[in-house]
């Protein structure tokens, strides 16, 4: 006799269909506009405005991959910095999220609920509106036109999320790994990195991801208000260059913008190992 | 030396009291169980001598110096946690080692002593697998080991076994019993599990509602409990209380008047006992077929045959609650039909109208040999 359990139907089958529709309709409505810039990247330039439009490429080559580095010489110090300005902001946030995140999940302290309720309400702000605050801020301690000044806004503005999310993971690490490090003698600090940190990778993982990805969608509005030099101008600021007098290269900038994603997509790509479940298996009686 | 005294312990909550004044002597090498229902603030009791929780008054020494503000590090014991508490991502023998690894020990020495923790509790084939791999027991084994490398003054166990299945815990009670013999050192073991109690312990502690409801051998809990609380706490099935009245006191003992039967309980009496209503405790395994001091007729509404014995239970004069009785494995009795039952005077316990017990005329040394070797009575 089989011991496997038998598979129960949840669904019948026009609920499936139902269901299947509506993650192809949201698929649909959150992919196409990736599927039409991609075949935009492919086409040449006197095809864009042919009329009837024509979705599926003719003669479609990877031409624009190669003429937009010429269009715009400087693209690739563009690419740099946004990568440059990501990767330093994902790493100061977690140096002071993770540890923040630990203290708020573990330890009851005076004001703390407040604290967490001042960075939601943090959050609510809209960049833009501090935005001139801020370029005050940053010239009154020189640093207008710096990598400085694009990387501490993102860092300040990303810190809050960050907390929330992985304070809510460490909430789900069994509290007696904690105790039981600390009968054993071990310091709190000792506890976060040899017993904590490891179990929390994932959280960390997923914090670290959405630092990234945060820091490369938001760092132009920092780079168009505090910064005026192409060398510390980040990959946003870089696409209006081929925004020309006369005419937009829309392929070329197609091309540069999926060009300008790859570096956080292979990031990604790799930080993603550390996103496994399970990693508290056989830690506590579950 | 692992000697630990707790002077009026006492434990708040806000302004919740959990811990009553708690007074108790551990003797250096001593088994002692920690037992009582859920609630009763047994690991409170126990995590406040690790250091885990703050104590509100009172004292803790251990060797005779005050802990109270001492790091759990310094206090000289270690805690094995109901949950296991062991690191997912280390190996069974990092985890051993990491109270070693705390205090920066010489990598030969550290080895030397993890495989001897794991040479003592089997683990010596599995030091290079994770706890995920591992079964229940093989994880309450790994945080023994941990605790074991520190060799600690005082070993704090908190409801280790209960987490496991029951065979198993049948097992690692026996280990661990093994344990405290080969190690010799001061263990204290919290749990609501009697069985547990009753079979490891050197004496147990049994708390309610945030006091010491008694103190004694396992033995002598059973035999002379103090009041209703013990008698009925220890014993499975547990104690049956009976309603009767004191008609006299004499040298015999007390006697008391049940259903128009009477019969003398050899217990101490004293002034002031005739014409007041009493308990008669009786456990279940002392209730016998036939003639006896005190006969009574049940009709039981369930019967559970175990095999060694049968166990029924039935309303008792119209009484709400259960009245159980322990009989030969191959009782002839049947779902409600009666039954005449008997329970002997010397089997019987007597506790007043505040449930305290009037002290049975048992010898300990009589039933507990043990006590007679230790000298402890």
């Amino acid at each position: 006799m089989s011991t496997q359990p038998a598979m129960i139907n949840r669904y019948r089958w026009h609920e499936l269909i139902g269901i299947y529709a509506g993650i192809f309709a949201f698929l649909t409505f959150i992919l196409a506009p990736f599927v039409e810039g991609f075949l935009v990247s492919l086409k040449p330039l006197s095809q864009l405005f042919s009329s009837p439009y024509r979705f599926i490429p003719q003669n479609g080559s990877f031409e624009a991959y190669r003429t937009m580095w010429v269009s715009v010489p400087g693209f690739a110090r563009y690419i740099f910095n946004s990568f440059f300005i990501s990767t330093i902001v994902t790493a100061v946030v977690l140096m002071l999220v993770v540890p923040a995140a630990y203290a708020f999940a573990r330890f009851k302290f005076k004001g703390s609920g407040h604290l967490l309720g001042a960075f939601l309400a943090v959050n609510m702000f809209s960049g833009a509106v501090l935005l001139i605050p801020l370029f005050r801020l940053m010239r009154s301690f020189g640093v207008l036109n710096t990598y400085f000044a694009i990387i501490v806004p993102g860092v300040a503005f990303l810190i809050p999320s960050a907390i929330w999310l992985l304070r809510t993971y460490m909430m789900r690490i069994p509290k007696e790994l904690d105790e039981a490090a600390f009968v054993d003698g071990a310091s709190h600090f000792y506890t976060l990195r040899r017993v904590i940190l490891p179990i929390a990778m994932p959280g960390i993982t997923v914090v670290a991801i959405t630092t990234f990805i945060g820091s490369y969608a938001q760092q132009f509005i920092y780079a168009l208000t505090f910064n005026s030099k192409t060398e510390y101008a980040p990959l946003p600021v870089g696409l209006f260059a081929y925004f020309g007098r006369q005419e937009v290269i829309w392929n070329e900038l197609m091309a540069a913008s999926f060009v300008g994603i790859a570096p956080a997509m292979i990031v990604i790509f790799f930080l993603q190992r550390y996103l496994v479940s399970g990693l508290t298996a056989g830690a506590v009686k579950q | 030396m692992g000697q630990l005294n707790l002077n009026t312990v006492q434990k708040f909550y806000g302004t919740f009291e959990v811990l009553k004044g708690i007074d108790l002597e551990v003797k250096n090498g001593e088994f002692v169980v920690f037992v009582g229902p859920s609630g009763c603030g047994k690991s409170t009791l126990l995590r406040m001598i690790a250091g885990l929780d703050e104590t509100s008054s009172g004292d803790i020494l251990i060797d005779g110096k005050r802990v109270n503000d001492l790091p759990p590090v310094k206090r000289g014991i270690a805690m094995v946690f109901q949950s296991y508490a062991l690191y997912p991502h280390m190996t069974v023998f990092e985890n051993i080692a990491f109270p070693l690894r705390v205090e920066k020990m010489q990598e030969d020495k550290l080895k030397a002593k993890v495989e001897n923790a794991a040479r003592i509790l089997h683990l010596d084939q599995r030091l290079q697998q994770k706890p995920g791999l591992l079964s229940g027991g093989q994880r309450q084994r790994v945080a023994i080991g941990r605790a074991i490398v520190r060799e600690p003054k005082i070993f704090l166990f908190d409801e280790p076994l209960s987490n496991l299945d029951a065979a198993l815990r049948a097992d690692m009670r026996i280990e661990l019993a093994k344990l405290h013999r080969q190690l010799k050192a001061t263990m204290i073991y919290v749990t609501h599990d009697q069985v547990e109690a009753m079979t490891m312990a050197d004496r147990i502690v049994v708390l309610n509602a945030g006091e010491i409801a008694q103190t004694g051998a396992p033995l002598e809990l059973y035999h002379k409990p103090a009041n209703t609380f013990v008698a009925g706490f220890i014993g499975n099935p547990k104690m049956n209380m009976l309603p009767v009245v004191c008609k006299s006191v004499g040298p015999g003992g007390v006697e008391v008047e049940y259903q128009g039967q009477s019969a003398t309980i050899p217990v101490e009496g004293r002034a002031g006992l005739v014409g007041q209503p009493l308990t008669l405790g009786i456990r279940p395994e002392h209730i016998q077929f036939g003639a006896a001091d005190l006969v009574m007729t049940i009709a039981p509404s369930v019967i559970e045959r175990l095999g060694a014995h049968t166990v029924a239970y039935a309303a008792l004069n119209g009484e709400g609650e259960n009245f159980c009785a322990m009989l030969p494995g191959s009782a002839a009795i049947r779902t409600e039909e009666t039954v005449a039952v008997g329970i002997n005077a010397a089997d019987c316990h007597l506790f007043d109208a505040g449930g305290i017990a009037l002290e049975r005329r048992v010898e300990l040394t009589d039933v507990d040999m043990g006590l007679l070797k230790a000298g402890a009575v």
